[in-house]
């Protein structure tokens, strides 16, 4: 919990037909993840499985496109999980071919309904435009000996180059209606042998023709109701169509079901890629496991794998740590705390993890800024009743609600009420002076403990002289140690002390010294570099000590935005008194609650994690079914 | 940093990238110098010594090249915010849409999908097209189904519906690239600096109305009602009414004469296309250089090294593919330098 887990690398020689098998074991267990780098090229030079991959690539792609239109089920009976041999991928990713090409055929046929539909629709507008244009459509309709027309539409951007294009082959284009992005024209011509060029221009330009029925001119009405029975006529297909589809999607549904288990025992091998590399039917597949599963694993394919198999284990080299993958334990009950430390980084392998520290200091903070009973009352019910939103966050706001119920008690606070409840504590605002000392414990406190953690990950990373020397290092804390001692010292007896000066300023000059040492420039600049490095130690702990006092600040902030709003309230009658005291708390609640929560964030992220953490580890990605 | 100093720091970026484009002496001195001279002046040596199929090297070549341009267009994006970025975005896109039309030959012709993927480019985020949907699309039309999605959607939907009419990859080719300069002739009338964009973009569109209107018309034989249609009549010299009138005329010769006597001058005595292309490219170079000095406007500036640095990259890579395939040097001279303009120049 307090660190990420030891880990081994693994190298696990087997035959190349079991590596598709030894995958899905590894993936079962969910310790396994691979490592890709090409240790073994020099005794195996091949990576298995290209046409697998290929295979699953496509049929995954193929699955979830298809997944879009069809509802399946995806649930993996355990006892049934078996390796999937190249020959069922490619079955499976055939049929899966077929289906997609079934779904892209009704998707087509929907979209050509709903353009003959639309087609229809704009007809009609079209009918309604020429009759009040007074013009003789029976001219239109019929083939003429000496005249070519054309009606239709065309995207509106495009008919200004259309008409001058048509001009040049030596046509007309009118234009008789525009309808959102679509203009209606009429093209017209002398019908002299020139249609391939017109038709040719028509199509690259996206002209869409509009058939004009034949009994338009004679008897409109009969043409009217010729249209509406064609609409009728497309809405019955269309609806024949979605009852197909229907029934379509019931008789794959299964099969889709079976195909996604397919795809799911499938992954591992594809997810392997290079981790796995084979001379013939020799192979071996090379990752990283946590120390304490290498037993789990090896019982597991041997149990599993009929053939021999040699299973080898190593600590990471010093080179490698870097690229160890940082395995941190997944508490349910920290998950939101793991993911806001996550939004920072990955702790290095071997690193402390900071999660269980983050999450108790970020609620005792949160509760120390914001206490009040009544408002930490509502956090906790809010996360509570969105518990559905909020998914593993959950946890996160009815630990902030408790906490600031606490300290509520605490203070004597409730939505703002000072004297309703007795303070078990301190109520901010009697002892502002009091509540930023304790503030500026808290900090101190907050950064010797960080400063801790930061020389652990030192010592634990083979670095001594960085856990000694380096920023945040022993001469660091000691300095800061003697500075504090020292600040008491003023503060009590009005005189820094012999032994706070001393603790201070050898180990001042210890990191001066040393910062000197580590300067490769010129003489002057080296001495330049070393006392601004020295000196940026003094005031980043004490920048960083003062910054505390926001704990404090915003209690106080707390209490005294509670009092702005009680003196509004004081000035209305009755009922408004209470609009706006429930008004006030609403804005207390949401304002600052939200600033509370980024300046705690802002804390933890800037104090403390910048101090110890260097947050670029690799997350342990396992294979997984 | 405030607007007046993002244009002081972009021209002055500019100034400093205009210092590497080549000047005929340049040109000169790159020619006279050895292969492995060559590589090592411009960090190519690993890609030329890489035992790669010409193909292959060709392609690492074209890519480090494009990645030396791309590297430069994001440092100028840094200080442009609003449409004069969206504009330089919109120019760098053209080289997504290579990518574009290689993976529509290579679905056409039924290549792997590793195939595919060695041939395409590999560009920045920010314009990059989603290549492993677009691989994994079972047809040509699902792929620009995919694209009519972001940032490319008009010119996928235009080119889809050409596509379903027409079914054929010439027809789709030009619809892509008539789009592409469409959308760029859009931009630059939403631009603050109109002006001075409109002048550089029309320069770009009349050298490649002038190339089109060559190629459909007397290499492809389209009619000039088509060939009309596929032009984009908003060049600086290139109007609507001259393009009008040239693709009536039925004859190269024809066309050049009665083109602007800008344009004239610069590909008279042209036989085809191949040579009205390499004149117009080194004309529009050596306009760029006269608008990087002199426009007032950054984003214009900084567009104008984009396209000159486009162009020097482009007779960079001609470079090192004569050395490396030995071709006599005089041709490859002529090939960088036309010998009409090496007067003039």
């Amino acid at each position: 919990m307090f660190s990420t887990l030891p880990m081994k690398h693994l190298r696990i020689q087997l035959l190349t037909c079991d590596l598709p098998e030894a995958s899905l074991i590894l993936a079962e267990l969910g310790v396994f993840a691979p490592d890709p780098r090409p240790i073994l090229e020099a005794e195996l030079p091949s990576i298995p499985g290209e046409g697998y991959r290929h295979l699953y690539t496509q049929a995954r792609s193929r699955f979830d496109k298809i997944a879009r239109h069809v509802a399946y089920t995806d649930t993996l009976d355990n006892k049934e999980v078996h390796a999937v041999s190249e020959a069922d991928l490619q079955l499976t990713n055939d049929w899966l071919g077929e289906v997609w090409s079934d779904c892209s055929e009704f998707e087509e046929e929907r979209h050509r309904l709903r353009d003959q539909l639309h087609a229809i629709d704009e007809l009609e507008q079209t009918l309604d435009n020429f009759s009040n244009l007074n013009i003789d459509l029976g001219r239109l309709q019929q083939k003429s000996r000496f005249l070519e027309i054309h009606i239709g539409m065309v995207a509106r951007t495009q008919v200004k180059q259309l008409e001058e294009a048509v001009g040049l082959a030596g046509y007309l284009l009118y234009r008789f209606l525009e309808r959102e992005a679509r203009t209606h024209v009429i093209i017209i011509g002398a019908l002299d042998g020139e249609s391939a060029e017109l038709k040719s221009v028509l199509d690259t330009a996206g002209f869409r023709p509009l058939q004009v029925p034949e009994a338009l001119h004679s008897e409109p009405e009969k043409a009217k109701t010729s249209l509406r029975k064609q609409q009728t006529d497309l809405q019955q297909r269309q609806q024949q169509l979605e009852s197909r589809s229907a029934a379509w999607r019931t008789s794959i549904a299964r099969h889709l079901s079976a195909a996604a288990q397919t795809l799911r025992q499938a992954a591992p091998y594809f997810q392997v890629q290079n981790a796995a590399r084979n001379q013939g039917s020799l192979s071996a597949i090379q990752g990283w496991i946590p120390a304490r599963e290498v037993v789990n694993a090896e019982a597991g394919l041997r149990q599993k794998l009929h053939n021999p198999l040699v299973l080898e284990s190593r600590n990471p080299t010093e080179d490698e740590r870097p690229i160890v993958p940082s395995f941190i334990s997944r508490s349910r009950l920290l998950k939101p705390f793991s993911l806001l430390v996550k939004q920072y980084g990955i702790p290095r392998y071997g690193e402390v993890n900071p999660t269980l520290l983050f999450a108790v200091s970020y609620i005792l903070m949160f509760g120390m800024m914001f206490g009040d009973v009544g408002h930490g009352a509502i956090i906790l019910i809010s996360g509570i009743l969105a518990h559905r939103k909020l998914g593993s966050f959950t946890l996160f706001a009815v630990a902030a609600g408790i906490s600031s119920m606490v300290f509520g008690l605490l203070y004597g606070s409730i939505f703002g009420y000072e004297h309703v409840i007795h303070a078990i504590w301190i109520s901010p605002m009697s002892d502002p002076l009091y509540m930023l000392s304790m503030a500026l414990i808290w900090g101190v406190g907050f950064l010797v403990l960080i400063t801790l953690l930061n020389i652990i990950n030192h010592l634990q990373q083979n670095d001594p002289s960085g856990a000694l020397f380096g920023e945040n290092g022993i001469l660091s804390l000691l300095l800061y140690g003697g500075l504090l001692w020292g600040t008491f010292n003023i503060y009590q007896d009005g005189a820094f002390g012999v032994g706070a000066a001393v603790v201070a300023l050898s180990s001042l000059v210890a990191l001066f010294a040393y910062k000197l040492m580590g300067t490769a420039s010129p003489p002057g600049e080296r001495i330049l570099v070393a006392a601004i490095e020295t000196l940026e130690t003094v005031t980043g702990y004490a920048s960083n000590t003062l910054s505390f006092l926001r704990v404090a600040a915003f209690s106080l902030n707390h209490v005294a935005l509670a009092v702005a709003v009680f003196t509004l309230a004081g000035m209305m009658e009755e009922t408004g008194y209470w609009i706006t005291v429930v008004l006030g708390n609403l804005f207390i609640l949401i304002l600052e609650g939200l600033i509370v929560t980024i300046q705690v964030l802002r804390l933890e992220y800037y104090e403390g994690f910048s101090r110890f953490f260097a947050g670029d580890g690799k997350a342990f990605k396992p294979l997984t079914l | 940093m405030n607007s007046s100093a993002s244009q002081t720091y972009l021209k002055t970026r500019v100034n400093i990238f205009a210092t590497q484009l080549f000047t005929d002496n340049r040109i000169l001195e790159l020619l006279d110098m050895p292969l492995e001279e060559l590589s090592g002046t411009f960090g190519l040596t690993g890609i030329i010594e890489s035992p790669l199929s010409p193909q292959k090297l060709n392609h690492a070549l074209e890519q480090s090249l494009l990645h030396s341009l791309m590297s430069d267009l994001s440092v100028l994006l840094r200080p442009l915010d609003g449409t004069s970025r969206v504009l330089l975005i919109y120019w760098s896109r053209k080289f997504a849409l290579f990518n574009l039309k290689t993976l529509i030959r290579c679905k056409l012709n039924e290549l792997s999908l590793d195939e595919i993927s060695s041939y395409l480019h590999h560009l920045p985020d920010i314009i990059r097209l989603p290549h492993e949907k677009l691989l994994q699309a079972e047809n040509i039309l699902e792929m620009l189904h995919l694209l009519e999605h972001g940032p490319y959607q008009s010119i996928a939907r235009q080119a889809r519906q050409v596509y379903e009419e027409k079914n054929e990859p010439f027809s789709l080719d030009a619809a892509i690239d008539r789009s592409y300069f469409q959308g760029m002739v859009k931009y630059s009338n939403s631009q603050i600096d109109r002006g001075e964009l409109k002048e550089l973009i029309g320069m770009l569109t009349d050298r490649q109305n002038l190339l089109w209107l060559l190629r459909y018309r007397f290499m492809y034989q389209l009619s000039s009602s088509e060939t009309y249609y596929l032009l984009v009549p908003f060049g600086k010299y290139l109007d609507r009414n001259r393009l009008m009138e040239l693709v009536n005329l039925d004859s190269f010769q024809s066309v050049l004469e009665k083109l602007p006597p800008k344009l004239s001058r610069i590909v008279s005595g042209t036989t085809n296309a191949m040579q009205a292309r390499q004149r117009l490219d080194f004309s529009l170079s050596r306009e760029m250089r006269r608008l990087i000095r002199f426009s007032p406007s950054p984003a214009t500036r900084a567009l104008a090294y984009l396209v000159a640095r486009d162009t020097d990259l482009k007779r960079l890579n001609a470079l090192l593919q004569g050395k490396l395939l030995g071709l006599d040097s005089e041709l490859v001279h002529e090939a960088l330098i036309p010998p009409a303009l090496q007067e003039a120049a």
